[in-house]
């Protein structure tokens, strides 16, 4: 273990300071040149990471911003949060295009698919929906209301809407076959995230347990311990050659396990409360994190 | 020849001809003139002396002015637009009404008229009015369509005038007054304008304006304070005649209104004074202010003590002027003032002097000083808890509360209080005891002493447990408060269930009341709980089903239900209820053999025994498949629904949609408990026939799902199988609720209307079942073909429906043990049928009346509810529903037929009387089970 641990971004390389109060999210963009954060203090922020420079700040937000997510040609934003809206911003004048209403409660994660055509956002009122950005309208165009309780997280492939929900599901909806798998974990899944090669799906449950699945089969391939994960919202993700698995804990601290044996690779304390956000750079050893304490680290090897 | 004429020619009127008329008639009037006479008024024609048409009708005044028939201008008809030049091109002209009227139609219309401008019109009145003007003459301008000026909703009004304008650039806002807030400029003009004003009024006024000025600038800081106090409205603008000669809207009283009565006063005398002449210089002397005769005072003039009453009588200028006293005037005046500058300094209203001394004082208070040594954190002395387990632990006997109401109140407030507050306060109490003859119950031994003690304990327990639900609120204690199914695995089986035991155990124990036996388990022995030793979990609900029926004696199904697991499914629950019943009937007796004759434990473990025989093999053979996935559920685990993407989704995400030009989708139920009951049977029918229906499209399969079943009754109405009881009874109550018709009545119907076919009397009535018939016909050869199944064609759907012929009493046997179900669908419809065999018309009406009331009736009996036709939707779908538990339970029932249930068996008898009795009255339909039987064998 220790001889892939050079490849592990487990040192500081910088902080990004601005968010007043909690950082909710923070994401990579599609290239890792840019990363997004968003927070409390509702606001949306886009920072140069490897520069440590604040770029421009989004607001428009009446409540906090729970997640933000970029198109692929970095045109436009989509957040989302408490005031129970999509926000679709332009990214360049920092202008909102549209304004996405249907969410009853708060909205927990949006992602835009591949085409950035649609708009798929989960919320606390049970239900995963997608909205039209090509159309005028704000309504949704698609609602999936199948969920037993708030969804935490949603994940888009190409034909596919993949969302975590506190009812202990991981759902995939296979739009191309009409169907709807039901992963049952048996645990409330706080967050899901896609393997690199889109094959495995990693679910956070809030009994302290990471959870690695394997799409075609629903088979449980790993699970990864050690962490803590009770009661928050947390990311976790795989490293860009998904390695390794990453995530967050309660007590500040980040977890390295290794893929296969699920054996912590390496723990260290990142910051001084509670991990919100973990996001790895597509393609380098480069990773952010995100806290309560209102920071954004930047690790490297 | 004019003499003549002027008696024959009309002269009002246009006559409008046609035009070969006019000009043929004009010739015949040049011609002869004489002829005209005979002619009727409009038919007449004007000419001039020689014959020449001068008036043409075409406007007003008619005569050509020397163009001929024309238009009456050189150019005649050509355009005016039309110009040949070539360096002259053609301009776009501007026209409006003026360029089409004469100088007669304008000065109808009122021709060049003044107008005033409205940029000066400060408040908008004619703003309207003008704009609507305005749309007017640019409706003329421009060549519209719509002739006529445009109506007053689209066009808008100009809202703000130039001077409105120029004030919202100074920082002016709407319901500001236009006083500058700055009040040392305005005083500044304020000061010049008086000076003007004195110089021109009076040659000796000099050392007067001095004064006064230095006078006024002391008061000008008082007077800003005023400006900006009153600088947040405008005033009220009210409708009062003027009848004053200040100028517009000057009001000497804005900031005084206290005086206005006394002026007001004084007019009125003035103008008694008037009227007499008498004592006029005597009262005008007494005004003394009036020293300002003449004009001068502007609108910027503000309220001074020295002008005051200005204008106070407008009649009287003359007279002040002569009257005039200056010296005199100023010092009283300025004596005044002095007393107002007090006054305003004070910060009371005009005219006004706060009191030097009041009786009022404000009293304060010192906060109490804090000892040194005081730590602001309060602890608790005795944690009330281990307090509360100790009452938890051994429940007083319940005690008589004594017969004084008094004392028994007393003693219920005390001991929510004790409760409430600890044992601080039952000291205190007691502290009183000694005293008090009223606490004397708080020793023991005292009277109420074991009242108190019991309802102490109470409290206490309804304390606990209302602190129960104040812990941290996670995903699991919201999902149990909010009644969702636990997810099976967030904690640890063991714990969860004890600590579930417990609450139960408290809350049950804490109504004392409703206790029935307060056995606890411990005196049981070991061995007789340990019934389901094989089972962990099953295990674990039995020990808790025994904790509650002994120690809660309360066995609401409300409390069962939270406390036991419910991931099983409800027929599966009943099931195993009635194992614990019985196993718990078992263990009683045990004990009472134990109590009876207690060395001799070997018996006891016999019959314990026995119990165990007996109920572990049934256990493990109905339960062996259903435990696997009921309770050791292995996560993850994997369901596979069908689900619909809309299309515009489908679009988006570039891809076909799969359910395109697919029938809209079936609701999906949306509890568990539905999906629990709904689902697994739907997916084992897709599963059965997955051979013929395309894998994955759960759609397609639970529909001939569907169909498969519609197909069974149809096909073996009374072979009601116990067999295959999972495909027979569910769909056909979802093909009832489908098809909405009354398939009962149909049922029902059929039957007759097959009997009656060859009958010649044939109504209408008649035709219509007919023709359901061959509907029905054709859905039936069609679910044949797919099930593979002969169905006989189109004339006789009738094996499977009811032909009722008279059948055999010996065959009423064979229904009761396994057909009780349907024979019982219509207990009354067969009365009324036995009533008139014959006729079918009325028959059929009547049945569908019985039928209704038969549901009636069956819904307050839901025991009895085996099998009916609804009328109402709503009745359809819950019974659907209910009966699908139903059907459940008698599965469960026809497996572990020996169960002594006594409700079942009260059931099974009830049914028998139905049938006896339904055998009674009705003879004629036991065709269909005749027919059955004849398929049958």
């Amino acid at each position: 273990m220790a001889s892939s641990g050079w490849e592990l971004a487990v040192n500081e390389s910088g902080v990004l300071k601005g968010h007043e109060g909690a950082v909710l999210a923070v994401r990579f963009n599609g290239d890792g040149n840019y990363c997004l954060t968003c927070g409390k203090d509702r606001t949306l922020r886009l920072w140069n990471p490897h520069r440590g420079i604040h770029i421009k700040t989004y607001k428009s937000h009446a409540r906090e911003v729970r997640d933000v997510h970029v198109t692929t040609d970095n045109a436009k934003l989509v957040s989302c949060g408490g005031d129970r809206q999509l926000f679709y911003w332009d990214v360049s004048s920092g202008r909102v295009i549209r304004k996405f209403r249907g969410h009853d409660s708060e909205v927990n994660s949006v992602k835009f698919n591949e085409y950035n055509a649609v708009v798929v956002s989960a919320g606390y009122d049970r239900s995963v929906r997608a909205f039209d950005c090509r159309s005028q309208s704000t309504e949704p165009i698609q609602i999936i209301d199948t969920f037993q309780d708030s969804v935490m997280s949603v994940h888009l492939t190409k034909t596919e809407i993949i969302a975590g929900c506190v009812d202990g599901t991981v759902r995939t909806f296979d739009i191309r076959m009409g169907r709807e798998l039901v992963d049952q974990l048996g645990h409330p899944v706080n967050c899901i995230s896609l393997s690199n090669d889109a094959n495995c799906v990693l679910a956070s449950c809030l009994d302290s347990t990471l959870r690695l699945l394997d799409r075609s089969t629903g088979e449980l391939l790993q699970e990864y311990k050690g962490h803590k994960c009770k009661s928050y919202k947390m990311d976790c993700c795989l490293t860009n050659t998904d390695a390794h698995v990453v995530s967050g804990s309660e007590d500040g601290f980040i977890y390295f396990w290794d893929l296969v044996d699920a054996s912590i690779v390496s723990s260290f304390r990142a910051h001084s409360s509670v991990v919100t956000s973990v996001s790895y750079h597509p393609k380098d050893v480069c990773m952010l994190t995100s806290s309560v304490d209102g920071t954004i680290k930047v690790w490297r090897k | 020849m004019a003499d003549v004429d002027e008696e024959d020619y009309v002269y009002f009127g246009t006559p409008i001809e046609r035009e070969e008329e006019i000009s043929s008639r004009k010739r015949k009037a040049i011609a002869e003139p004489g002829t005209l006479r005979s002619l009727p008024p409009w038919k007449q024609e004007v000419t001039d002396e020689e014959g020449r048409r001068r008036f043409h009708g075409a406007f007003t005044g008619g005569y050509s002015a020397g163009y001929y028939n024309t238009v009456g201008s050189k150019e005649g008809w050509t355009p005016q637009t039309f110009t040949s030049s070539r360096k002259n091109r053609a301009e776009v002209k501007k026209q409006n009404i003026y360029s089409f009227l004469d100088e007669d139609d304008l000065k109808d219309i009122g021709g060049n008229t003044l107008e005033t401008s409205m940029q000066y019109d400060t408040f908008g009145f004619t703003a309207a009015e003008f704009a609507r003007k305005k749309a007017e003459e640019e409706q003329k301008k421009r060549p519209s369509a719509i002739p006529g000026p445009a109506p007053d909703e689209i066009v808008l009004p100009a809202s703000s005038s130039i001077g409105m304008r120029l004030l919202m650039k100074m920082g002016w806002r709407q319901g500001h007054s236009i006083k500058d807030s700055n009040a040392e400029s305005l005083s500044e003009i304020r000061r010049e304008a008086r000076k003007a004003f004195m110089a021109l009024s009076s040659n000796n006024a000099e050392p007067d304006i001095s004064e006064k000025d230095a006078d006024g600038t002391d008061e000008f800081p008082d007077m800003s304070i005023d400006v900006l106090r009153n600088s947040e409205n405008t005033p009220v603008y009210v409708l009062n005649p003027k009848q004053d000669m200040y100028g517009l809207g000057y009001d000497p009283f804005k900031h005084a209104p206290e005086f206005r009565d006394s002026k007001r006063l004084r007019e009125s005398k003035s103008r008694e004074t008037k009227r007499s002449k008498v004592h006029m210089g005597s009262l005008l002397s007494s005004n003394s202010k009036k020293y300002a005769p003449g004009f001068g005072i502007g609108a910027l003039e503000e309220l001074d003590a020295e002008d005051e009453d200005i204008y106070a009588s407008g009649f009287d200028y003359e007279q002040t002027e002569v009257e005039l006293e200056p010296s005199k005037a100023v010092s009283s005046s300025s004596g005044d003032r002095m007393l107002q500058l007090e006054n305003k300094k004070r910060g009371s209203l005009l005219g006004f002097k706060l009191a030097s001394d009041s009786d009022y004082k404000l009293e304060r208070f010192y906060p109490p000083a804090i000892p040194s040594n005081f730590r602001p954190i309060h602890k608790f002395g005795a944690p009330l808890d281990q307090t509360l387990k100790n009452y938890n632990s051994v429940p007083p006997p319940d005690a008589p509360p004594p017969e004084d109401t008094n004392l028994r109140l007393l003693i219920e407030g005390s001991a929510a209080m004790v409760a409430r507050c600890g044992k601080s306060i039952e000291d205190l109490y007691m502290e009183k005891s000694k005293t008090n003859p009223l606490f004397l119950f708080l020793k023991s031994g005292a009277e109420g002493y074991d009242y108190y003690v019991r309802k102490l304990w109470e409290n206490k327990q309804k304390f606990v447990d209302n602190l129960k639900p104040a812990e941290k609120l996670t995903a699991e204690n919201r999902g149990r408060i909010l009644g969702e199914r636990p997810l099976a695995s967030t904690t640890s089986r063991v714990n969860d269930v004890s600590v579930k035991a417990r609450e139960v155990i408290n809350t049950q124990s804490s109504h004392g009341d409703t206790v029935t036996k307060p056995i606890s388990l411990a005196d049981l022995p070991d061995s007789a709980i340990k019934q389901f030793k094989h089972d962990p979990a099953k295990q674990e609900r039995f020990e808790l089903f025994l904790k509650e029926k002994y120690q809660g004696g309360l066995r609401a199904s409300g409390t069962r239900s939270s406390t036991s697991t419910s991931t099983m499914s409800e027929a599966d629950r009943a099931r195993e209820r009635l194992d614990f019943e019985a196993a718990a009937e078992a263990i009683e007796k045990g004990k009472q053999t134990i109590q009876i004759s207690a060395p001799s434990t070997d018996h006891t473990k016999d019959l314990l025994g026995f119990g165990e025989d007996r109920f572990v093999p049934s256990t493990l053979i109905e339960n062996s498949e259903t435990k696997l996935e009921e309770t050791n559920v292995v996560y993850p685990k994997r369901e596979q629904f069908e689900w619909r993407p809309s299309p515009i989704l489908c679009k988006r995400f570039d891809l076909i949609d799969p359910y395109m030009g697919k029938p809209p989708p079936v609701p999906r139920p949306r509890s568990k408990m539905d999906s629990l009951i709904f689902l697994p049977e739907i997916f084992k029918s897709s599963n059965k026939e997955d051979a013929k229906s395309p894998i994955g499209n759960s759609l397609e399969a639970s529909k001939s799902g569907l169909k498969e079943a519609e197909a069974e009754p149809s096909a073996s109405e009374a072979d009601v199988a116990p067999t295959s009881p999972k495909n027979v009874e569910r769909p056909v109550d979802l093909y009832k609720a489908i098809f909405s018709d009354d398939s009962d009545d149909d049922e029902a119907d059929a039957g007759p209307a097959l009997n009656q076919a060859p009958n010649p009397v044939k109504s209408s009535e008649g035709a219509n079942k007919t023709l359901n018939r061959l509907v029905a016909g054709d859905f039936l050869e069609s679910l044949g073909k797919e099930l593979g199944l002969e169905v006989p064609p189109d004339s006789i759907p009738g094996p499977s429906l009811n032909a009722n012929t008279v059948s055999l009493p010996e065959e009423q046997k064979s229904f009761k043990g396994g057909d009780d179900r349907d024979n019982t669908l219509f207990p009354k419809v067969k009365e009324t049928k036995s009533k008139d065999y014959g006729s079918t018309v009325d028959s059929s009406r009547e049945k569908k009346r019985s039928h209704s009331k038969h549901h009636r009736r069956r819904s307050r009996t839901p025991d009895l509810d085996l099998d009916s036709g609804s009328d109402s939707d709503s009745h359809r779908r819950h019974r659907s529903r209910s009966k699908k538990r139903r059907d459940r339970r008698d599965r469960s029932r026809s497996r572990d037929s020996e169960s002594s249930d006594e409700a079942y068996m009260n059931r099974k008898e009830r049914r028998k009387k139905y049938h006896s009795r339904h055998h009674e009255h009705k003879k004629k339909d036991y065709g269909d089970k005749y027919s059955d039987k004849k398929r049958r064998s």
